[in-house]
């Protein structure tokens, strides 16, 4: 089969690698742009979220370059994600679109449904084959994550303006086109040297402001739906301290759910006080994750989410109490495919020279540039 | 907007000087379904609007494993006031007087009107007549007989068998029941959500394509706090116009 998928950041990298060893070829979508959005919106209710649109737009330019199958996640709630694929189906349908789905979901209802979306995805596939891919898709997922976290700490501290993404962007391209283990350690290798070479020497740099990034996880790792929230902060001269992990959410959400471990439990002694419980989707991990952090060393927290995103309302909801309790800054971004790049950015910087001015200027720290210095 | 209004409900009654205030934690009322992830951090977040005196009384209603589970949420809270022969008893009583609300809600079906239209949407929206711009009573002067999504489990579930996915909100699942069984009786469908709601964004696509065939107006209405009733007034006459046409041929 010819098998399409939505983007999620970089996670397309492992999910090629996951199709290949399942015997399938995998059909990229071109990367999340701003068309692809605009034609996400154009077929879907004005309501929606975010993620669903562009998922959609995803989907609409895997279909146009041949793909005959959508493989999707599902859930069972109450985050809307859950029924994304349903939705998308219909609507695909609506314009004469009538193609296969396959959702991975914990199966509910009807067994028949999943057994054949299992046997359709397996069949002609050998075990041995299956698990190599899914081995090097693993491998591959926590390299790309190690890759980014890296350029979150260099582009603060880089000497030469973009070197960091640029480089980023290689290495990305390495590690997709690896073809075993092997290949993306030693991918994984070089970076660790060329990002330290893309530092700035000499130790008299001090530190830079560090600021963490929690709210919905779509919006969070895709780069359009946050316009590139990383980079802008990055290029501010602010380290991102990451609380979402891909391989992390595919730990607990898929392997640790399959085996009815109490995933909540950990972050609900985190948000203790605050919120009880789950509330779907982010939610709890964006109060537990913003009280773990300002207990760590974080000089601000960037809440970012989706317009009209169910959990993430009553996340931010709570948060001024976070903030208040822990005299930590938070803000609170709202995006949906109407926000401007410049309106962000100047919440964005006035945010940082807020944050640093309250932590007090640091040694050498580096400069907030604007774009055209 | 729901919860804006709840909440400034909550401020007014903490002005009024009280200290106990009951918001229950509803997570859930049928078995595998949730209601709005909102209503799950209810009381997380009225605790951020009101001071710390006031106590909040807080039962976790929670189904998702069954009915026993939620029956026992009511009893353990109870249990904090008073015995369990005396919690027992109230219990039953409260039992015995939802039981026969409940009756008195599947009798009325109105008759006699032109035309009929389903109304589907959250009951805080559709009984509040600040909320939803008095939409029950315009729609009754413009001679509109209104059936209400109201319908027992027993019925709207079955009545969602022909979705390939069992949708995991009540409200949801409550409205393409009722929807299920009304709609070869009703003239036209009207919804009411409030701006941004999440579950109505995917109900009005399941609607939509259920309709599509059907040959049944389907009206969306939003409402927030900056819409004027009178731009809803206008839509309801609108709708009711085109409903009156098409029936007369």
């Amino acid at each position: 089969m010819r098998v399409t998928f939505p983007h999620l950041g970089n996670a397309y990298i492992a999910v090629e690698s996951l199709l290949r060893g399942l015997g399938h070829e995998p059909v990229t979508p071109p990367p999340t742009n701003r068309r692809t959005l605009e034609r996400g919106s154009f077929h879907s209710p004005a309501e929606l979220c975010l993620p669903f649109k562009i998922a959609l737009g995803n989907m609409l330019d895997g279909l146009d370059q041949g793909a005959d199958c959508v493989l999707m996640i599902g859930g069972w709630g109450p985050c809307r994600l859950g029924y994304y694929a349903e939705i998308q189906r219909l609507l695909l349908e609506a314009v004469g679109r009538d193609v296969e789905f396959i959702t991975l979901e914990v199966p509910r209802g009807i067994y028949s449904r999943y057994w054949n979306h299992f046997r359709r995805l397996t069949s002609g596939a050998r075990l041995g084959h299956v698990l190599r891919g899914a081995r090097l898709a693993w491998a591959k997922l926590n390299a790309v994550e190690a890759l980014e976290n890296l350029a979150l700490q260099t582009r603060p501290r880089e000497t030469q303006h973009a070197m960091t993404t640029q480089f980023l962007k290689r290495q990305l391209d390495l590690v997709r086109r690896a073809a075993s283990l092997k290949e993306v350690e030693d991918v994984l290798h070089s970076a660790r040297q060329g990002f330290l070479q893309l530092r700035e020497s000499g130790s008299g740099q001090g530190w830079p402001l560090r600021l963490g990034v929690v709210g919905e996880i779509y919006t969070v790792v895709e780069p359009l739906a946050n316009l590139n929230l990383e980079e802008r902060l990055g290029n501010l001269g602010v380290e991102v301290v990451r609380t979402i992990s891909l391989a992390g959410w595919v730990t607990d959400h898929i392997f640790k759910k399959a085996l009815g471990c109490d995933i909540t439990a950990p972050l609900r002694r985190l948000a203790a006080g605050y919120l009880r419980g789950f509330v779907g989707g982010h939610g709890l991990e964006t109060i537990a994750r913003s009280a773990a952090l300002a207990k760590e060393r974080v000089d601000g927290i960037v809440h970012i989410l989706p317009l009209s995103c169910m959990p993430e309302v009553v996340a931010k909801g709570i948060l001024p109490a976070v903030s208040r309790d822990h005299q930590i800054p938070v803000l609170s971004l709202v995006v949906d495919e109407h926000t401007a790049e410049c309106g962000f950015q100047t919440r964005l910087e006035a945010f940082v020279d807020f944050v640093q001015r309250r932590v007090g200027q640091r040694v050498g720290q580096k400069q907030a540039c604007l774009p055209w210095s | 907007m729901p919860l804006k209004a709840f909440v400034g409900h909550v401020r007014f009654l903490a002005r009024q000087g009280l200290g106990l205030l009951w918001v229950p934690q509803v997570i859930s009322l049928v078995r595998g379904e949730y209601t709005c992830p909102n209503l799950l951090g209810l009381p997380d977040l009225v605790r951020q609007y009101v001071s710390p005196s006031v106590r909040l009384l807080t039962p976790v209603l929670d189904a998702r494993r069954g009915k026993r589970q939620l029956d026992r949420g009511y009893l353990s809270w109870g249990l904090q006031f008073a015995a369990l022969p005396r919690v027992l008893r109230a219990w039953q009583k409260a039992c015995v007087v939802q039981r026969s609300w409940e009756e008195e809600q599947g009798r009325g079906h109105p008759a006699g009107s032109a035309l009929t239209i389903l109304l589907l949407g959250p009951g805080y929206l559709v009984d509040d007549a600040y909320l939803n711009g008095n939409l029950q009573r315009k729609l009754q002067e413009l001679g509109v007989a209104v059936v209400r999504a109201d319908l027992p489990d027993a019925v709207t579930v079955p009545a969602c068998r022909y979705l390939t996915k069992r949708p995991y909100w009540t409200t949801t699942r409550r409205a393409l029941g009722a929807l299920e069984h009304f709609r070869r009786t009703v003239d036209g469908v009207i919804s009411i959500a409030p701006f941004g709601c999440g579950a109505e964004a995917m109900q009005g696509v399941l609607v939509n394509q259920r309709l599509r065939g059907a040959n049944l107006p389907y009206l969306e209405l939003y409402v927030d706090e900056h819409s004027s009733p009178v731009g809803l007034h206008t839509r309801l006459e609108a709708f009711c116009d085109l409903l009156e046409r098409k029936k007369s041929g």
